[in-house]
């Protein structure tokens, strides 16, 4: 029972007071800032992610982790009540979960939501803390081959699950690759596209990129285009309690979505924008009612709900073991990481256990917590959804001014965070959806790397990539995946999938 | 005559195209290597490489496959809100946090239309206050609360 010995090293480490209230702050954060409509859970961790610079490390990532189960949950709020979706996953919260609003359900969709994410929450950690040491030992396997391979694998589902053009998604992640590769070559000490500017040698930072790509575009686009009158369906928390036909209804779907959840967070490019779609696909296949989806299904509210929180779990496995974020909101915890000092990947469970365990138990205990918190305090949540923007917005641009200053007081932090605006305002318009771009940011010198130790493993012969079987078997999936794209009826679900957006 | 079909996707394949070209020429100097031994220069040109090759197919193609057009420019928003930053780095050494929150997010409140100006200066003074109490008193950031630092 090694398992619970670590979870028991980890809640020790976690359960300090000081983390359970950083758990606490970060949880409430996430969801005060995911609950805007609009914002989903990458621009709320980017506008978050300083201030848990002056933490330490353990702290810091319980922190982040906390900010995410928030943002994703204050997201799914804000698609009940206004059928506002910030990001992806809550799309399919939407389509159900709005619905039931409407039909004076709004308390009962809130609270599966809450429960349904729980309950994906527990068997998430537990599926965290079986197969992470296992994914660990698998790890110390893999070669430069099949890392290369991997994280080839994981771009081409990221440039499947973006938004929009294809095309435009592969670009972005090469943009994201080559804009990763800026600064000091690892190999060589030579700079390059540095211009001989100073505060490039050590590559791009990520703040000021995160930063102005999503929360500066973001308040662009939405001053652009005011988001209608938004009027939040009224709730009061008598109707909270899900009916006792409804809940026989719920609870199935919701380990169906856990089961579902779990399985494809751990796959690369795998996450809760994968997971709530297929989840919410199998329970419209295997229902007896297919009349009643579309207007009000509560297993379209569980399922989902269940499987986008257990995704959102299991895709710290990757993270944490092979030192490869499987999706964008990975790669910012990946970046967070990195700025605490921390190179993600199976040393950190060896090394430093009470950090890798600590995570896990934070985890959990930060579900626990949006359960008790949030669902008694919606009437506040609810109540921010009426707050004007012409106040949100200048409060969230001097957060993000605030942020980048207090990790480098260089003025060309701010500069940096400029060109980005700029250069984000120009992928909106040209409709490029930026996500794709950070996972290929943080994954360039990786890549580089990799390939170069393959390939002078093998003295410059490809085929070493087909030779050892992993990689082979990463190539293959890959090779599916793309084969998947060009298969029209595919094609169609996903265009489906992105078009409310 | 050609026609664009596709604006937005014209835009993007010539932004692809520009940021390819300039990956292959401001590159040029980086040593490529063989693949046996990479050189500095071999990954970022071939990504380079693929990028414009990418630019090429999307620019290409948006005079065959119809698609939206651009949406128009409004230059109000990300002028001041741009400008906003600006203010902010430029003074933020000078009059302290306090000060250039203030003023920061009254330049940003003219990004939209009708200002209500005295609102907006109580609400700005709310905000900065918080923030002052969060990172310099909270966090410990090193940043002067006001400008004798």
């Amino acid at each position: 029972m090694e398992m619970f010995e670590h979870l028991a090293t980890g809640f020790v480490a976690a359960a300090s007071l000081q983390n359970l209230l950083f758990c606490l702050i970060g949880v409430l954060l996430g969801t005060l800032i995911g609950v805007l409509p609009g914002i989903g859970p990458i621009p709320t961790l980017a506008i978050l992610l300083p201030i848990t610079f002056g933490l330490d490390p353990l702290s810091a990532l319980i922190m982040m982790a906390g900010i995410y189960y928030g943002a994703q949950y204050g997201g799914s709020t804000t698609s009940i009540l206004v059928n506002m979706p910030g990001e992806a996953s809550s799309v399919v919260t939407c389509i159900e979960g709005h619905q039931m609003a409407k039909r004076g359900r709004a308390g009962s969709a809130l609270a599966t939501a809450a429960l349904a994410s729980f309950f994906a929450g527990c068997v998430g950690t537990v599926f965290l803390a079986a197969f992470g040491p296992l994914l660990a030992k698998i790890a110390q396997q893999f070669t430069s081959p099949d890392y290369f391979s991997l994280m080839v694998l994981g771009l081409v589902m990221a440039v499947v699950l973006a938004h929009g053009s294809l095309l435009k998604a592969v670009a972005m992640v090469l943009i994201g690759l080559l804009l990763g590769l800026v600064g000091t070559d690892i190999n060589s000490g030579l700079t390059r596209y540095t211009f001989g500017i100073d505060g490039l040698w050590e590559g791009i930072d990520f703040l000021p990129l995160v930063l102005g790509l999503f929360g500066i575009v973001e308040i662009i686009r939405n001053l652009e285009n005011p988001p209608g009158q938004r009027t939040p369906i009224s709730t009061r928390l008598s109707d909270l309690w899900p009916t006792r036909s409804e809940f026989r209804l719920a609870w199935p779907a919701a380990i169906r979505g856990t089961g579902l959840g779990s399985l494809l967070g751990i796959l690369p490019g795998g996450g809760a924008v994968l997971a709530s779609f297929a989840s919410y696909t199998v329970e419209k296949k295997i229902t007896r009612q297919p009349e009643r989806f579309g207007n009000g299904a509560i297993e379209g509210v569980a399922g989902p709900e269940a499987a986008n929180n257990a995704a959102a779990q299991t895709s710290f496995i990757p993270l944490l073991t092979l030192g490869i974020p499987s999706n964008p909101v990975m790669a910012i915890m990946m970046g967070a990481m990195i700025i605490q000092g921390i190179q993600p990947g199976a040393a950190v469970m060896t090394a430093r256990p009470e950090l890798f365990w600590g995570m896990v138990a934070s985890m959990w205990i930060g579900n626990l917590m949006l359960v008790v918190i949030n669902l008694p305090m919606l009437g506040v949540w609810v109540k921010l959804l009426s707050v004007p923007y012409r106040f949100l917005y200048p409060a969230i641009l001097l957060f993000c001014a605030v942020g980048v200053y207090s990790t480098s007081t260089e003025p060309f932090m701010m500069v940096l965070m400029i060109v980005f605006s700029i250069f984000g305002y120009v992928l909106m318009k040209f409709g490029c959806e930026p996500a794709p771009l950070v996972l290929g940011f943080i994954l360039g010198p990786l890549m580089e790397t990799n390939l170069r130790r393959s390939l002078t493993l093998s003295r410059g012969d490809p085929m070493i990539f087909l030779d050892r079987p992993i990689s082979a078997g990463l190539l293959i999936a890959t090779l599916l995946v793309i084969a998947l794209i060009v298969f029209p009826q595919f094609r169609k679900t996903r265009e489906v999938a992105f078009q409310e957006d | 005559m050609l026609k664009v079909k596709s604006p937005q996707d014209l835009g993007a394949g010539i932004m692809f195209l520009l940021i390819g070209l300039a990956g292959i020429v401001l590159g040029r100097d980086l040593d490529f290597g063989s693949a046996r031994n990479m050189g500095p220069g071999y990954f970022p040109i071939l990504i380079s490489g693929f990028i414009v090759l990418i630019g090429a197919i999307v620019a290409g193609r948006s005079f065959t496959v119809e698609g939206p057009a651009i949406e128009r420019l409004q230059l109000r928003p990300i002028l001041m809100l741009l400008v906003a930053l600006a203010v902010f780095s430029f003074l933020i050494k000078e009059i302290g946090v306090v000060l250039t929150s203030i003023l920061m997010m009254v330049v940003a409140a003219y990004a939209r239309p009708n200002v209500a100006i005295v609102e907006t200066v109580i609400f700005a003074a709310c905000v900065a206050a918080f923030v002052a109490l969060v990172f310099v008193f909270g966090l410990n950031q090193p940043m002067p609360l006001w400008w004798n630092g």
